[in-house]
């Protein structure tokens, strides 16, 4: 009789809780957590985009693996804006009007976010911001708008810093390329130097596709220049001045933008040695230190997507990072939000202080909109990729 | 002072030989193609395909950059020139060569990639050699076997002789059996190699890029138009002078001018000689 | 038969009238509305570039080079000088008209490729300076718009604005295509040396359609930075230009219809299929080398051909011969007088 009665409050129990289980369920809806994902997967900046995607889809399945956030199953709507900024706008008013996504990442492009961040937030939906430029956040114009990663003035101070503090130079050359990105951060980077009671001796715009340098170069030597700062994601321009400076057999230090290191600038170069006596701005997490060891939290993450990037990891690493941060962000803050309500979501995400990603560690506040702490910007040396990473260059923390 | 004068030499060269290019091909079709500027792209790319993707001996490369121009430039002939020639309405064939030129820059980008890719060293050479390094004369010396050779076919062989005929007036040559679309076919061919050949001596300088293409479709074009269109020597001319002013420009004003310079120079040209400086004008009867 | 035909010319025009008011209340959310407003602002330029390469035949690939003069002006006049943006407006088709006659005043006398590589060049420029300007422009960060005051504040509201002009203008390119001008024009694109031997001011006819079609695309170019709330030089490269010029081809030159089919088709298809996107511009070549070689009339013509064969048409008679009784009466009037 007693095993009997305990039979019957077991199977009520259970009976109570599948009742209440179903109930949640269903009161749930099982309805999607949309995210819309704006990449630019082919054209200009392509190779990061797609980097960045490989994070972001590694990131959204592991999450409904685990039941999702809040117990519902999320959905990933990419749409590829192949570098353009009207499709980037078009795309964007199709997934807040057409698809009703909750929150919005990227777009990747810099020029491309410019163009959407206004149309975003004018509909009030929450965006992270992929881009770099300044000019994409601000916390009155976009209080949604929450950026990931480091941004353009970052990258210009760690490189001014070590090229005053560290390679103790005063004679600065600045060059830009003819591409937006270019002009402006020439632009900006001189504004900083200005600050710092810094004139560049000479101050070059040059287009990405200029075959020859050479006059560029004995302009900058002529001006007296000891440390060249280049401004410019074009891969083309920047292997170039490499080969001239090794050419004029110059050894003057190049400081600057991380794409300087980056590997389709390998093939371009007529001999490896030149791409020394080079550093470029770089991030703690895909630095190596003298061992050759990365930090944890991104050989973690590094392991576990290896199978799905193929094995060997010949791009940089901080991309994925980045995407697979994005996505564990947006699940961080609605899951502290306790719904998809644009207005929780940003309060959630004002109060996230040292959110501990792989890329880096997230800080925002209630007008802070850029998460990418000073401290982890650091600089590293060309020619030492391996696995995504580079080595850290000496007198940088 | 000294690089700024060889530079604008051997980018001048480019354009020169692009000039070539739409030289032969107007001689014989009337039509000035917009894909003129992809057969040196084309011959670029393939160049560095060959030696550098495929690892094939240097001559085997020149060849196959040369074929290729060749083949596209036949390509082009057949699909966008012929059957529109053969209409009345003179702009059809711009749209035509507009549509195979997008086509072209399209494929290229997708296939090849949007960034520049490195163009493998034709010749022994150490690399700090300031001016004397080959990615400079190589192109000269292209345009030079590209003119030299032109004039040569022009005045030593029959066929040169067919070109010249067609082109100042193919009725006449028509009634004296030559057939004139063969002709045609053959002098696209002649220029798509002449075009292919200057691409593969200029890779070393442009790098292999997808976007050279409609840039030297512009530039080659205000070459011949400066220099005068249907003369020879006003496409060499024409290209080393714009060659060496857009080179002075850039290294007088910055990098950020440099294309307004160098339409600046064709809008004047066009508004005080429309021929060009060695064209002559184009009288049509009526 | 006939009766009915003249009924349904004018019940069609009226429907999609109606249609096109009512849109913002037929279409499913914003998303298509916004396409439907950019459809709008790209048929203003295209309109107005219609007449010079539809009509007169010059063939401008550099039309985006204007937009891009107009979306400038407005942006900076309403973000740096404050100016309403309906005044503003007026002045960027000012502007795109103003530099219409500049860039048309030594092209237009060029030959056919000639004219055309001048047009490419002056987008070209208007882009490299776009970038380099950066007090005017903001160089590579590009420049903010500003949206219109009620009553167009509202998306319903912008999209009637913009559908108000494009009636305008599209009732002002059907005139001139319709009257005496637009024989004119289309004389001219079809052999200059005729039309210049019955009189007509060929150089005159093509710079004003030239000057017009920069005002259509000035206005435009306001409208769509407005539309877009930024503008970045990216947006104006050359590949826009090459879209609008695809439009009329494949629409179909001398008619106003086809490139207004065009349009609509070639911006909504993007959007329809997503593989597109990637391939747009290898598409729209290869789009317009098909039209080229096989329907040189363009898209348009085909549906007017359609469209007259469903029509049902009395068979005139071509018999050539003597009215006896008219012949009687003239012989009979002549044979009494002598």
């Amino acid at each position: 009789m007693f095993t009997f009665v305990r039979g019957i409050r077991i199977l009520s129990t259970l009976g109570l809780a599948a009742l209440i289980t179903l109930g949640v369920a269903h009161a749930q809806g099982k309805e999607p957590i949309k995210i819309g994902w704006l990449s630019s997967l082919t054209g200009p900046l392509s190779s990061a985009a797609i980097a960045e995607n490989k994070g972001v889809e590694f990131a959204v399945d592991e999450i409904n693996k685990r039941g999702g956030i809040l117990g519902r199953p999320v959905e990933l709507l990419t749409r590829d804006t192949a570098g353009e900024p009207t499709k980037a706008v078009n795309f964007a008013n199709q997934l807040i009007h057409s698809d009703k996504v909750h929150i919005i990442m990227g777009p990747v492009n810099s020029g491309e976010s410019l163009a959407t961040v206004g149309v975003i937030a004018k509909a009030g939906v929450p965006n992270l911001i992929l881009g770099a430029l300044e000019a994409l956040t601000d916390p009155v114009k976009y209080p949604r708008a929450f950026r990931m990663i480091v941004t353009n003035g970052q990258w210009i101070k760690a490189a001014n810093n070590y090229a005053i503090d560290v390679l103790k130079k005063q004679k600065i050359a600045i060059v830009g390329d003819t591409s937006g990105y270019g002009t402006a951060s020439a632009k900006q980077a001189t504004e900083m130097l200005d600050k710092r009671g810094i004139k560049p001796v000479i101050s070059l715009i040059i287009d990405a596709n200029k075959a020859d340098l050479t006059d560029e170069f004995t302009k900058m030597k002529a001006a007296g220049t000891d440390v060249i700062m280049p401004w410019s994601a074009a891969t083309s321009l920047l292997a170039r001045m490499f080969n001239t400076r090794g050419e004029m057999q110059w050894d003057v230090p190049i400081v600057g933008h991380p794409a300087l290191m980056a590997l389709p600038v390998k093939p371009l170069l007529n001999k490896p040695e030149y791409w020394s006596n080079a550093f470029g701005a770089g991030y703690l997490t895909t630095t190596y230190d003298e061992q050759g060891k990365l930090p944890q939290r991104t050989t973690e993450l590094m392991e576990k997507l290896r199978p799905a990037l193929g094995g060997t990891i010949d791009f940089t690493f901080w991309w994925v990072q980045v995407g697979y941060d994005s996505v564990k962000v947006i699940e961080h803050a609605i899951t502290k939000a306790g719904s998809t309500d644009p207005a929780a979501i940003e309060k959630a995400m004002s109060e996230s202080n040292g959110l501990v990603g792989s890329y880096t560690t997230y800080s925002w506040g209630p007008t802070k909109r850029d998460a990418f702490p000073d401290a982890e910007v650091v600089m590293n040396v060309a020619g030492s990729f391996k696995e995504g990473s580079f080595r850290l260059a000496t007198g940088s923390k | 002072m000294l690089t700024v004068i060889v530079y604008g030499l051997a980018i001048g060269a480019i354009y020169a030989a692009t000039a070539l290019v739409y030289n032969v091909m107007y001689s014989t079709s009337k039509v000035l193609s917009v894909t003129t500027g992809h057969i040196p792209m084309l011959g670029g790319v393939f160049g560095a395909y060959f030696i550098a993707g495929l690892g094939l001996p240097i001559l085997v490369g020149l060849a196959g950059a040369i074929a290729v121009g060749v083949l596209f430039n036949l390509l082009t002939e057949i699909v966008a020139v012929r059957r529109v020639l053969a209409r009345s309405d003179e702009h059809l064939w711009l749209l035509s060569t507009l549509a195979v030129a997008t086509m072209i820059s399209q494929v290229m980008a997708l296939w090849w990639g949007t960034e520049p890719k490195p163009f493998p060293r034709l010749i022994p050479q150490e690399f700090a050699q300031g001016i004397g390094d080959q990615k400079y004369w190589l192109p000269v010396l292209a345009a030079a076997v590209c003119a030299g050779s032109l004039e040569l076919f022009y005045r030593r062989t029959m066929y040169g002789k067919l070109f010249i005929a067609t082109s100042e007036d193919a009725f006449a040559a028509r009634a004296r059996g030559i057939n004139t679309d063969r002709v045609r076919a053959l002098s696209y061919m002649l220029s798509g190699a002449l075009g292919g050949l200057a691409g593969f001596a200029a890779g070393q300088l442009t790098f292999a890029f997808f976007a050279l293409g409609f840039a030297l479709t512009l530039n080659g074009f205000i070459a011949i138009a400066v220099g005068g269109l249907g003369s020879n020597l006003g496409a060499v001319i024409g290209g080393l002078a714009l060659g060496m002013m857009s080179s002075f420009a850039t290294y007088l004003f910055g990098g950020e001018y440099q294309q307004t310079v160098a339409i600046g120079i064709l809008i004047l040209v066009l508004v005080i000689k429309p021929e060009g400086l060695f064209g002559s004008k184009q009288v049509r009867p009526v | 038969m006939t009766d009915r035909s003249h009924i349904l010319r004018p019940v069609a025009l009226l429907a999609g009238v109606a249609f096109l008011v009512l849109l913002p209340f037929l279409v499913r959310d914003q998303y298509q509305l916004h396409l439907a407003q950019l459809i709008g602002v790209y048929w203003i330029l295209i309109a107005g570039l219609n007449l010079v390469v539809g009509y007169s035949g010059q063939l401008s690939v550099g039309h985006v080079g204007l937009l891009a003069v107009g979306a400038y002006a407005f942006a900076i006049l309403t973000g740096r000088y404050d100016v309403s943006p309906v005044l503003a407006l007026g002045a960027s088709g000012a502007l795109g008209g103003l530099c219409g006659l500049v860039l048309g005043l030594p092209s237009l006398r060029l030959p056919g490729f000639y004219f055309a590589m001048v047009t490419l060049a002056f987008a070209v420029i208007i882009n490299e300076q776009s970038v380099a300007q950066t007090e005017l422009t903001g160089g590579g960060v590009g420049l903010p718009a500003q949206g219109f005051s009620a009553p167009f504040a509202s998306p319903q509201g912008f999209y009637w604005l913009v559908l108000g002009i494009s009636a305008l203008v599209t009732w002002l390119t059907w005139n001139v295509a319709h009257k005496m001008w637009g024989r004119a024009i289309i004389a001219v694109r079809d052999s200059e040396v005729a039309a210049r031997s019955v009189g007509i001011s060929v150089y005159r006819a093509k710079l004003i359609v030239f000057v017009f079609s920069g005002v259509t695309a000035g206005i435009a170019g306001a409208l769509f930075a407005s539309l877009q709330t930024y503008i970045t030089p990216d947006t104006f490269v050359f590949e826009l230009g090459l879209f609008f010029f695809t439009c009329i081809i494949i629409g179909g030159r001398g008619s106003i219809l086809g490139p207004f089919i065009g349009t609509v088709v070639l911006t909504a298809l993007p959007e329809v299929v997503a593989p597109l996107a990637k391939l747009g511009n290898f598409f729209y070549g290869l789009l317009l080398l098909i039209v080229v070689l096989l329907i040189p009339e363009g898209f348009g013509r085909l549906l007017t051909q359609a469209m007259t064969r469903l029509k049902p048409q009395a068979a005139e008679s071509k018999v050539v011969a003597p009215d006896p009784a008219r012949l009687k009466a003239a012989l009979g009037t002549r044979a009494g007088n002598g």
